[in-house]
């Protein structure tokens, strides 16, 4: 009797290790599966969205427009829409207008595009709007257009800027003049770089702005203004045009850069021709070239337009447009100066992923 | 569960495990087939995206090329494969999601399929102007459909391309994960065959082990040790049944030879017994006739003197010789047989007469016998020795003074016969000696028939099956003897 209670016990434990054994190797390889699964297929989408924007801009590579299309996705997302940096997964680069027209036949829920006066951008915008697409101009507006908003900077506040920055610039000139008395002088010269390309009228209220401030300098210092075109015709012009200044007998105390391009071709140049120190760049934008010059004093100082905040606007007058078929028709987002006082706060902020 | 399974032919049992083995390996080879299936199934879709992508750009380039031939020759057949071409075209883009997500592919397809359609509209307008020979309205729809045209080549060969990439990855990972899975395949079914094995090992082990066990048992059996350890049956299997079915066998077998053994022994002990008494009576015969002459010369030399006393009157002297005769008649008669006691008891008294002849009277002979009990069976030839011997070692010296008691009785279903004498008594070594057979004595003193006590005995002993058949009393010396022989009672036969 007690041996064969310890057969019985015996068969019955050979029987659980057996189906414990058949139950472990499936539950095994299925996790296994389920793993060597998850790894190869292709992922779900997370989200979709209802609302679908184009942003169409002159060079989606840029560190400005990356910034802006970040601070418009993030809006975006929390209105329940997507904003794509049009003409980015293309494999070739076209015009404004040619990703404008490539949008509106991909019947987009709304095109914010970086604008310009021409005839050509307000036919477009018209296109669009007859197709029932609303269109926002952003940073440079088409102003005869049938655009729904307009979402920039105020000119004139950069120009104002620019100015207060020139009387900065000078003060410091004069500060050094102390000390080497053939460094002092009364005339100061001021060139400001003005691109070809760009709608005039924008540059002019700038240079307005300027004037306003430097004819009020209370130190009786004179500027001679100069206005030069950069040639940006083709994409190497630009770097060209600016060396030809410092090459001229007469080297500017003051360069005003209007672009983020020309600020750094401008400190470059500066390097290259031994004029650190002598030539005071006021530059425009706060890429981390431009941020890593300020803190080495190769450049005075930048303006830096609040990116986030421009496509922020741009979501919020696309998305009040769709919903409420109005909106306010000028967004002014802010400005700010960075100089080598604040330029350890901006210089490692995060860059904006590459689209 | 498991009392059914012990309770299951063996044959069931082992198909049963088998079957189970075989389709555990199968399920698991189902599965792993399954997953192999389902991995080569996704390899085979990586590309399904790029091979659709290329189809479209095909059937994009055909509309493209239909609608020009058509505006270079507006033939038939330029009308019929741009529709061919239109058809298929849209069809392919109709394969496309129009969702938007967080996945560049989806918003493309999207933007792709849109801009398909706005590109067939253009190509339908293009076509309609050119029926309507509206030479100018098609030339300005044909540059701008071109544009279009090559703004969904651009965004088509850009999705594939990117899609080509990504897929590339994919491929990369699923191919790799492919590899890895082929290993862990076969590993999974190196462990089941491995487990398989060790499993069914065991069962069969245990299943079997009973057969084991009783073929040992057997083989000890065969080898002449019947009292083997029996296995004991567990299952209700066949070898449990034959297990059992063999203990069965073998305690029944230890009985049918214990009991054989026990009839033999008694047989012998009967054929043992049935020798004794003939060799015994043998023996008794032997010496009787060793001590007579010729019997039936002496009877009819006796008849003859009994004949001639009877005629010359001397009746004491006929009875006399005609006891005589009786005696020696009887001795002859009766020695091969049971008798009676009654026959016993009149030989007796015959003895005591010849002898009171021989010695004038001087035995004085009382016999108190139950008549009831005379018919009682007995072996011939044992009370006449007794009191031969009481006579000749008891009462021969003491003239007219000895007496012989001859008493009959029955006591507790047993016959008793005592013969006593008041003669010189025994002691308590002879009659030891006596009883034991190692009493020797002269013999043919010629006042004896021959028979000793110890043939007595022994055939007593052998007639009664037990020991205590006689009994020899003596108070001492000249305290006389009492020889008490028993006797089974049978009243059946009476």
């Amino acid at each position: 009797m007690e041996g064969s209670r310890f057969v019985r016990s015996k068969a019955v434990v050979y029987s659980i290790l057996s189906i414990l054994f058949a139950a472990a190797v499936f539950v095994v390889a299925w996790m296994y599966f389920r793993f060597i699964m998850g790894k190869g297929t292709e992922e779900q989408p997370e989200k979709i969205y209802s609302h679908y924007y184009a942003m169409v801009t002159d060079d989606y590579r840029s560190s400005f427009w990356q910034y802006v299309w970040q601070g418009a996705s993030e809006e975006a997302a929390s209105h329940d829409s997507y904003v794509e940096l049009f003409g980015a997964d293309l494999g070739y680069d076209y015009s404004i207008e040619e990703l404008m027209d490539m949008a509106i036949a991909a019947k987009v829920d709304g095109i914010m595009v970086y604008g310009n006066s021409s005839e050509n951008m307000s036919d477009m915008i018209a296109k669009a709007t007859g197709e029932g697409i609303p269109v926002v101009t952003m940073y440079s507006d088409s102003p005869y257009s049938e655009r729904c908003s307009y979402v920039g900077v105020s000119g004139y506040s950069i120009g104002l800027e620019y100015g207060r920055q020139i009387c900065n610039a000078r003060g410091e000139i004069q500060r050094l003049a102390i000390n080497d008395p053939e460094k002092e002088k009364t005339t100061y010269n001021v060139t400001v770089l003005v691109e070809e390309k760009k709608p005039f009228y924008d540059q002019n209220v700038i240079l307005s702005g300027i004037k306003d401030i430097v004819n009020r300098d209370e130190s009786g210092a004179e500027y001679a203004i100069k206005i030069v075109n950069v040639d940006n015709s083709n994409p190497f012009s630009v770097e060209e045009s600016i060396r030809d200044i410092f090459m001229e007998e007469e080297i500017p105390d003051i360069l005003v850069c209007l672009s983020e391009l020309d600020t750094t071709c401008a400190y470059q140049a500066l390097i290259d021709f031994n004029q650190v120190g002598s030539v005071y760049v006021l530059g425009y934008y706060n890429s981390e070239t431009i941020l890593n010059a300020i803190s080495r004093n190769v450049v005075y100082s930048t303006l830096a337009v609040d990116t986030e905040e421009l496509g922020r606007y741009c979501v919020e007058a696309m998305d009040e447009y769709i919903n409420y078929g109005n909106t306010s028709q000028y967004f002014a987002a802010d400005v700010t100066i960075i100089d080598k006082t604040n330029v350890a706060e901006y210089l490692h902020k995060e860059e904006p992923d590459e689209k | 569960m498991r009392s059914k399974f012990a309770g299951l032919p063996l044959s069931h049992k082992i198909s049963g495990i088998f079957v189970l083995a075989n389709l555990l390996t199968f399920i698991v080879d189902i599965a792993l087939l399954f997953a192999i299936n389902r991995l080569s199934v996704d390899m085979e879709n990586t590309y399904r995206e790029n091979s659709h992508l290329n189809e479209m750009l095909e059937a994009l380039e055909d509309v493209q090329r239909s609608m020009t031939d058509y505006l270079n020759s507006k033939s038939t057949d330029s009308l019929s494969g741009y529709y061919m071409a239109e058809q298929h075209f849209s069809e392919l883009a109709g394969e496309l999601d129009t969702i938007v997500s967080d996945r560049a592919y989806d918003r493309m397809s999207r933007n792709i399929y849109y801009m398909s359609e706005d590109y067939l509209q253009e190509v339908a307008q293009t076509i309609e102007a050119k029926r309507g020979r509206n030479v100018e309205r098609y030339r300005i729809l044909f540059e701008q459909a071109t544009k279009k045209y090559e703004y969904t080549k651009t965004y088509i060969r850009s999705l594939n391309e990117e899609q080509f990439i990504s897929n590339s990855v994919r491929y990369t990972t699923l191919a790799r994960n492919f590899r890895k899975f082929e290993v862990f395949a076969v590993a999974v079914m190196f462990v089941v065959l491995f487990g398989t094995a060790v499993i069914i090992t065991n069962i069969i082990t245990n299943l079997i082990r009973p057969l084991g066990e009783l073929a040992k048992s057997a083989d000890e059996v065969t080898n002449g040790r019947l009292d083997a350890e029996l296995p004991e049956s567990t299952n209700n299997d066949e070898i449990g049944k034959l297990t059992a079915a063999f203990g069965k066998m073998m305690v029944s077998i230890r009985e049918y030879i214990e009991k054989l053994r026990m009839s033999m022994e008694k047989e012998r002990a009967m054929q043992e017994k049935e020798l004794m008494m003939e060799t015994h009576l043998k023996d008794a015969q032997l010496k009787y006739l060793r001590a007579q002459i010729n019997p039936h010369f002496l009877f009819n030399t006796l008849n003859a003197g009994a004949q001639l006393a009877m005629m010359e009157g001397a009746d004491r002297t006929y009875e006399y010789v005609q006891t005589v005769a009786d005696f020696f008649r009887y001795n002859v008669k009766k020695q091969d047989e049971l008798v009676t006691i009654e026959s016993e008891v009149n030989l007796v008294d015959n003895y005591i007469r010849i002898l009171n002849v021989r010695f004038s009277g001087d035995i004085h002979y009382t016999q108190q016998v139950d008549q009831r009990l005379l018919k009682v069976k007995m072996p011939g030839m044992i009370l006449q020795p007794i009191v031969e011997n009481a006579v000749n070692h008891g009462i021969r010296e003491m003239g007219d003074q000895g007496h012989i008691f001859l008493k009959v009785y029955r006591d507790e279903g047993r016959v008793f016969i005592s013969v006593k004498d008041n003669g010189k008594g025994m002691s308590k070594e002879n009659i030891d000696k006596l009883l034991d057979g190692k009493w020797k004595y002269e013999e043919n003193t010629g006042d004896s028939n021959g028979v000793g006590m110890d043939n007595v005995i022994a055939r007593l002993k052998l007639f009664n099956d037990r020991d205590d058949v006689i009994r020899i009393k003596s108070e001492g010396k000249d305290m006389g003897t009492e020889v008490v022989i028993s006797l089974p009672f049978d009243s059946d036969k009476e």
